[in-house]
């Protein structure tokens, strides 16, 4: 045999560091064979993950969340649109992914990453079918007027596990979220001044009651990798470039399955390691949950 | 043929509500006088809060996060690594550098395009103070990504739906040159100094240091200066507008004593940086 | 691309630090510059100028726009510059685009002055035909056709000459539209209205090599800077743009030098340029 018989010999004079980057494989599977990661966390365990409300200022809604040290920041800007003839009640709302040269020694200016336009395809699709939007909340004048939601989702920092990392990011903009207060102006819808929210002028606003979005079903997910019969919880992108089945599931926050990803890779997967990995996304959830909580809360209190 | 100012020919489907009672000038400028206030109250000869960190992306070689007042701006380092495969051999190291946007970065949403003019007038200001003979063969990529551009919210014009131009602060080229620097100093890429920029504008006879958005579209001039303060040498300088020879040198005197005491704030960073890595 | 052997980079920084140059100049002394204007006819103005080898064309087209939400009381310039490859192989698709870049941003820096309108060579209101709804358009192009060196300082007089063979039809706007439509125009095949030239700067490149600059660098010259300045200047002597083109880092007081010799040396450009450019304009009246 050659190359695994080598390492074995190999390692007990090599330095760590060196059979690291050599024999990246045999360097996690002895760790996975002691039921620990390289850094520290059990298999099952994710990053320690963290969420500030209200990062960018020139934004209506903004969030920067961190798994590890993936970080995400995501941004919403509301603008006024005419809506379509199919659904004149309803507004709409565009999600945006972007990786930035900045985040990852892989992506470079004016080549964009291949890893960003599959996020975004994932986002919107999660977004969208979880229900978490009422679009019809978003209307402002039946058949005229309507809001049109950017979201944009930069990655700041790429560190594995960037779906839920983005999806994260995203869910805290939308709760952070402050829509303008609006009038109607001939015919077209222009931003209350600022003294006359108080006093009741001659522009009523449109949109006086409606000054937040009722979230519906909120969508958190985990990625996990499968690798022999170990699973592994939020990868770093070290993990996912060493070992490639990837699993991402999507509950919302009532348990319920809104997706579930397995692109491919070399592990086929049994249906209890799927249903493993929606029991510890379900342990995943509640964590993320109360971390949302607290960041909303805590963003009260300022 | 020239590239025509991009008017937006194609309507926007959609546009962002503006406050139609705003004026469109503000009050802030009122012929020569001397006596009104600058947006955010600071003085004429204040800089802005300037902060500074390092490490803010694990993924680069080095890293920095700049905040001044409302601009915030995130400078990676990647390399030294393999240059491009078209590049011919060099003897001494190449500089590669990058300025974008993010969408949300001016008031009304944007393309969060690259920003050519100002990577390249990055590149110049950094070039005079990189070793670049330490790095042979190789290119050192500096990537800027500016997330929130100068100015405060909401200051805007009164149809948006016919802004032809994007009005991205030059105020926020100072912060992205000298975050960049730190992001270098973070990367362990051998400098003769760090690079400290500062801009000022001049409108009627007065030098503001530091302008945001709102002074710098009624400025009669500018001056940027990028200058490595304990070589006392300047790496970028740009003018524009009419200057006196008097005028000019007290606007540049006035900038390379806030570069000054800039790189003493950049510098603290790097020591503070560095005393927490020891523990 | 320059390949200069060791003997010759020698000869070349000896020289100017000997106040003789290899083609016989002084350090502040241009070579001789040759403008010839209206040399394309379809363009509203042009002009093209020669400085040794390097060749270049400016062009001046005119068209009616309308003003920028944020300055409703000025007309709007573009500047750009092209490479041609036939300047040099490398220009060749994409080859010149930074070049192109550097020049159009630096031209611009030089000659539009600050967001005001203070200090700028051409003076935006008087391009409003009404206020807020209609004014020219300029769009000044730049085609670089060979390229021996101080390509920017042979833009920006090109400039200057080919607005001065400018002329901009007269307007006659119809009967007041109602306020929130374009008024109707009628733009005039005769009359032409000259355009003010006084106010355009000229552009200095001083070039640094070894411890002394010179002007009107050439090809090989440039190739051994250290650092280089644009500064442009108007008639009164004031600055009205500066750039640094990159290189090492300069000490302010050498900036400050840097100033007035350019003022000097710009003193001399804009003479002989101004006395070129009426030469040339008569040439072509009488052709």
């Amino acid at each position: 045999m050659g190359l695994p018989n080598a390492s074995e010999d190999l390692s007990s004079e090599m330095e760590v560091d060196a059979f690291r980057r050599l024999f990246p494989l045999r360097y996690f599977e002895r760790h996975l064979a002691e039921s620990i990661r390289p850094d520290a966390r059990s298999l099952s365990r994710a990053r320690n993950t963290t969420i500030s409300m209200g990062a960018v200022a020139s934004a209506d809604g903004s969030a920067l969340a961190k798994i590890g040290s993936t970080t995400m920041l995501a941004a919403i800007k509301m603008e006024v649109m005419t809506p379509s003839l199919e659904s004149p009640d309803e507004g709409c709302v565009s999600i945006d992914f972007h990786m930035p040269p900045i985040c990852s020694p892989l992506v470079r200016p004016g080549r964009p990453a291949e890893a960003a336009p599959v996020v975004a395809k994932q986002l919107s699709d999660t977004i969208s079918s979880s229900g978490m939007i009422n679009l019809k909340e978003l209307s402002l004048v039946g058949g005229k007027a309507a809001w049109m939601v950017y979201l944009d989702i930069y990655c700041l920092d790429a560190d594995g596990a960037l779906f839920d990392a983005a999806l994260l990011s995203a869910v805290a903009a939308f709760s952070n979220l402050q829509i303008p207060t609006v009038s109607l102006d001939d015919g077209k819808i222009v931003m209350l001044p600022e003294e006359q929210k108080e006093e009741n002028s001659e522009k009523e606003p449109v949109n006086k009651e409606k000054r937040k979005l009722t979230l519906g079903g909120i969508p958190f997910s985990l990625t996990c990798i499968l690798h022999k019969n170990y699973i592994l919880a939020d990868p770093t992108s070290e993990e996912e470039s060493i070992m490639e089945t990837l699993v991402t599931v999507v509950l919302d926050s009532s348990n319920q399955l809104v997706s579930l990803y397995k692109p491919g890779g070399a592990v086929l997967a049994y249906t209890s390691a799927v249903q493993d990995c929606i029991a510890l996304t379900r342990q995943r959830v509640k964590e993320l949950h109360q971390i949302l909580e607290e960041a909303i809360s805590g963003m009260e209190i300022d | 043929m020239a590239a025509k100012p991009s008017t937006t020919t194609t309507a926007k489907a959609t546009y962002s509500p503006i406050d139609p009672t705003r004026k469109t000038r503000p009050p802030i400028f009122s012929g020569s006088d001397v006596d009104w206030l600058r947006p955010d109250s600071r003085g004429f000869h204040q800089c802005r809060p300037a902060f500074f960190r390092t490490g803010a992306v694990n993924s680069a070689s080095g890293s920095a996060y700049a905040e001044f007042g409302n601009t915030k701006v995130i400078v990676s380092v990647f390399g030294p690594r393999e240059s491009k495969k078209a590049m011919m051999y060099s003897n001494i190291g190449r500089l590669n550098c990058n300025v974008s946007y993010t969408t949300f970065a001016t008031p009304i949403r944007g393309q969060g395009s690259d920003h050519k003019d100002f990577s390249s007038m990055l590149h110049k200001a950094l070039e005079g103070a990189i070793i670049l003979e330490t790095f042979p063969k190789t290119t050192v990529d500096v990537f800027a990504l500016v997330l929130e551009s100068g100015g405060s919210i909401r200051f805007l014009v009164k149809q948006v739906d016919e802004l032809d131009t994007l009005w991205f602060a030059v105020g926020d080229l100072p912060v992205v040159i000298s975050c960049a620097s730190v992001a270098l100093a973070d990367a362990g890429i051998m400098m003769y100094d760090l690079v400290a920029s500062v801009s000022v504008s001049c409108l009627g006879k007065n030098l503001l240091i530091d302008p945001v958005l709102e002074e710098e579209s009624y400025q009669d001039g500018s001056l940027m200066i990028a200058c490595m303060p304990s070589r006392y040498e300047v790496t970028q300088l740009t003018v524009t507008g009419e200057w006196s020879t008097p005028h000019f040198n007290e606007a540049m005197q006035l900038c390379l004593d806030a570069s000054a005491k800039l790189g003493k704030i950049m510098r603290s960073c790097l020591k503070e940086a560095a005393s927490d890595e020891q523990e | 691309m320059v390949g200069l052997s060791e003997g010759e980079q020698e000869f070349i920084k000896g020289g100017i630090a000997q106040d003789l140059r290899s083609d016989g100049r002084k350090r502040y002394t241009y070579r001789p510059i040759y403008v010839e204007t209206g040399v394309i006819p379809q363009a509203n103005g042009s002009a093209r100028v020669r400085m040794g080898s390097t060749d270049v064309i400016a062009s001046v087209k005119a068209e009616l726009g309308r003003p920028s939400a944020m300055q409703p009381d000025k007309g709007k310039v573009a500047i750009f510059v092209d490479c041609s490859p036939t300047a040099e192989p490398t220009f060749e698709g994409r080859g010149g685009e930074e070049l192109s870049a550097e020049l159009s941003s630096a031209l611009q820096h030089c000659l539009l002055g600050g967001k005001s309108g203070a200090g700028a060579g051409i003076d935006l209101s008087s391009l409003v035909v009404v206020e807020g709804k209609v004014c020219w358009d300029l769009y000044i192009d730049g085609l670089v056709i060979s390229s021996d060196g101080n390509l920017l300082d042979a833009l920006g007089a090109a400039i200057k000459a080919a607005l001065s063979n400018t002329g901009i039809p007269s307007v006659h706007v119809a009967a007041e539209a109602a306020s929130d439509e374009q008024p109707e125009v009628d733009i005039s095949d005769e009359e032409f209205l000259q355009f003010d030239t006084s106010g355009v700067p000229v552009i200095t490149t001083l070039t640094k090599v070894g411890k002394h600059y010179i002007v009107d660098a050439t090809l090989e010259e440039e190739s051994q800077m250290s650092s280089a300045v644009s500064i442009s200047i108007n008639r009164q002597g004031h600055i009205c743009g500066m750039i640094k083109r990159g290189g090492v880092g300069l000490d302010p007081s050498v900036i400050l030098d840097m100033i007035s010799v350019a003022n000097f040396v710009s003193r001399q450009l804009m003479d002989k340029l101004d006395s070129e450019i009426a030469a040339a304009d008569a040439d072509e009246d009488e052709s």
